[in-house]
Formats: structure tokens, sequence, C-alpha cells
């Protein structure tokens, strides 16, 4: 059910990347709808979900980047993984270490993004990536994740009720 | 452990099934499903871009707002359905306003062929400077062939697909273009920065810039027609122990206002990677 419902919503996330959130930015900084998606699916503890939503949502933004087809999604599965592994051990003590969460994976999807574009042969002056493209998008990402995990969170409640024993 | 072990190996079997679609997407077998799956976002990226141009032309105008609240005011008196139609006639005489101007640099260069191309979005990765049009290898647009606005020089196809086509931008930092200077006659590269910096590189020593001087493309290398204008010389950098001096050009066309562009499809860019003969 959430795959069925992730495809259509991950590819409209993908395609407002592309075509607004690409022209309203901070320095080259934007918010990156699909990594607060999966993160956001993660935290509801459905992560099984949480990687197919990677997967499926990182081929949307390869259809509409230059990245090499595949190379998003890899990041974004692992952002889930990673989101997996760290579920149930940390952020259910608080309700803003979802904050943290978020600023671990876009630092790790920018960070291996960065990466393979070098492998790919793209020269980037590392500072000025961090300065101009890093530290604003993930500043935007942060400003997101609070609404992004209450609407995942929303919407996982709506799509898996919880079952009441009578 | 078990519950960490099956997420490992979900995640290997999700990474192995992406390794064999970039090695499919890398000998080029994966197209026709990329170019499916590209239609239907195409379709919807071009009806949100159109809608995205139309409010920021409202919100970035501030000239015309006095003029639109009264057409508002007027409109208001109509029905909703006719407030529709006049918004869709004013977008498309902007488009028709676009396309006048494109049409006479066209008629200006009588010996390419143009085909004009609506910009429906830009790159997803923000280390990128790439956008997106509508046309693709349906319209006959081709790898390699260079875009322009009635401004000059914006890029060069460099990925089709069946309705859309990639446009690296010349500020990609991946980009090289060769160019020449108009008045001193000196031949450079240009060298985008990841800042949207453009710098001009391998400028001969005993060149004489001048600020304000025209960067036209050179056509050396065969992968841009020549003279196409590209942007002036805002300052220059000259140290007499490096081999080259560097100049910070600005660039004619402005990347961030792209609606309508043009694509060259009379040219056709020289190949000279080993085994093209």
């Amino acid at each position: 059910m959430a795959i069925i419902v992730g495809i259509p919503l991950l590819a409209i996330l993908a395609i407002l990347q592309s075509t607004i959130l690409s022209q309203l930015r901070l320095l080259d900084g934007r918010p990156d709808l699909v990594l607060l998606a999966v993160v956001g699916w993660g935290m509801t503890g459905r992560w099984r979900e949480s990687m197919i939503w990677g997967f499926i949502g990182g081929l949307f933004l390869d259809l509409l980047s230059g990245m090499p087809f595949g190379a998003t999604a890899v990041l974004l599965v692992l952002v889930g993984a990673m989101v997996s592994f760290w579920f149930g051990r940390f952020w259910e003590a608080h309700f803003l270490l979802p904050l943290g969460v978020t600023l671990a994976a876009s630092l790790l999807l920018h960070g291996l993004s960065l990466a393979a574009l070098v492998l790919i042969g793209h020269e980037i002056d590392p500072l000025t990536a961090v300065a101009r493209v890093v530290l604003p998008s993930t500043f935007l990402n942060l400003l997101l994740a609070i609404p992004a995990s209450e609407l995942a969170s929303s919407l996982s409640q709506a799509l898996f009720p919880p079952q009441v024993r009578a | 452990m078990t519950r960490n072990l099956s997420r490992t190996l979900f995640a290997v079997t999700l990474l192995l099934l992406l390794a064999g679609l970039f090695l499919l997407s890398q000998a080029g077998l994966l197209r026709p499903v990329e170019n499916l799956a590209l239609r239907p976002l195409v379709a919807a990226q071009q009806w949100i871009s159109l809608r995205f141009a139309a409010v920021r032309e409202l919100v970035t105008s501030p000239r015309d707002i006095a003029a639109l609240r009264q057409e508002i005011a007027v409109l208001q008196a109509e029905n909703a359905g006719l407030q529709r139609e006049i918004i869709s006639l004013r977008e498309q005489v902007a488009e028709a306003e676009i396309l006048a101007i494109l049409v006479n640099y066209a008629r200006t260069q009588p010996e390419n062929r143009y085909l004009a191309a609506d910009v429906i979005g830009r790159d997803v990765s923000p280390y990128l400077r790439s956008i997106l049009i509508g046309r693709g290898s349906d319209d006959g647009i081709l790898r390699g062939m260079p875009v322009v606005t009635d401004r000059g020089l914006v890029g060069r196809v460099v990925e089709v697909f069946g309705p859309s086509a990639r446009i690296q931008l010349l500020t990609d930092p991946a980009s090289a273009v060769n160019v020449r200077l108009q008045t001193s006659r000196a031949d450079a590269v240009l060298a985008p920065q990841l800042n949207g910096e453009l710098w001009l590189d391998l400028i001969p020593q005993d060149a004489e810039l001048s600020v304000g001087e025209l960067v036209l493309t050179s056509g050396l290398g065969g992968g841009y027609p020549p003279d196409i204008p590209v942007g002036q010389v805002i300052s220059t950098r000259k140290r007499d122990f490096e081999l080259f001096q560097q100049a910070v050009i600005q660039p004619t066309v402005d990347f961030e206002r792209l609606e309508i562009v043009l694509v060259i499809t009379s040219f056709r860019p020289l190949s000279i990677e080993p085994g093209n003969p």
C-alpha cells in the first residue's frame, strides 16, 4: 500500500524539486524533498518501505538529473538504511531528534553525491561546494524536517491505522 | 541481530538491483524504459513550469501590478472560466513575444536552422547546472547540438530522450567552450566555477584585454559554431610568473530567466573521441 501511494507521491516531489524548488534557492542550496520523504517514512518505523521509497524516489531524481542513472537511488537507499538502523535507538526519546537524523542524512547524501561526481570526473572545489550547496541545503532540510516527519507520521497512521483489540 | 541482518540483506539486494540498472543504463538498454517513464514526468513538468512561470511573472513584475489589479477588478465581474481563459491568453502573449524575439534572431542567422523549445525544469542536483527542455529525439534533437537565445550561447544538448533533452549550461563546471575575444583576437577556454563565476583561462600573456570586450565562441574543436556571443569581460588577472592570464566574464544570457531556447539543429559537432572517425 505504501509503495502504491509512494510512487505518485515521490514522482510529484521529484517534479517539484526540478521545476519550482530549483528556482527558489538559498545560495545554491535547495531542499531535498525526496530525501525528507525517505527520512520521514523511515522514522515511522517502516524501514523496508523507506528503503524502497529511496530506491524509487532516487530513480525519479536520476531521470531528471545529469547524475549517472541509479546514483541518487543508491544514495537514498543508503539513507533509508541508515535511518532504519538507527530507528528505535535514539529519537523516540525526544521529538527534536528527527532533526539530528535529517542533519546526518543530508550530510550523507551531499557528501556521497560530491564523491560520486568527483569519481566520474567532475572538478568540484569542496570548500565552495560545502559553503554554497551543502550547508544551505542542509539548513533548508532542517527547516522542513519536523513538518515532513509529522506529515509522514499522519500518512502512516491514515494508511495503517493502529489495531485496537476488543 | 537477525533484524539487523535482514535489513542489511534487504539494502544489499536493492543496491545490487541498482548496480544492474546502472550497467543496463550505461549500455543504453534502458533507454526505451527511460523514455516511457519520462513521458508523464515531462508532461507534468511542462504543466507545472508553465504555471509557475506565470505566478513568478506576477510576483516579480511590480510595474505590472497596478495594471493587473485593474484587470482583476474588471474580471471579477465575469465568470471564473473567462478569468482562466484570460490568464492563459496572457501567458501565450508573453510566450509569443519571446518567440518573436527568437524568430528575429533566427532571421539574422539564416545559415542555421533552429527549433524552439520550452524550458521545463532544472537539474535536481545542485552540483550540476543543466536544464531540461520539452523537445527530444521525437523532434529530431541530437546530442551535441548547441542551444542559444537571442542574447547568446546557452549550452549544448548532452542527453536526449524521446520527449525531452538535457542541456548542459555554459555555467556548469564540467562545461568547456573554446572562445575568442573579439577585439584582441586572443583564444581562450571558458572555465565555469561552482560559485557561478565564468572564468576565461589559457589566454596568452601578450594579449591586450580590455574590460567590456565581447567574448564569442571560436569554433575551435568543432563543438560549437563560431561567433556566438558568450559574455563580456568584467575583470582580468595577469601575473608575470604565470604562463597565461585569466579573465572573469559576465554571460550575455540570464541563466536564471530561461523560458524558451533555440536548438541549432543544422549544426553537427565534430567528435574527436578515439574510435570516431
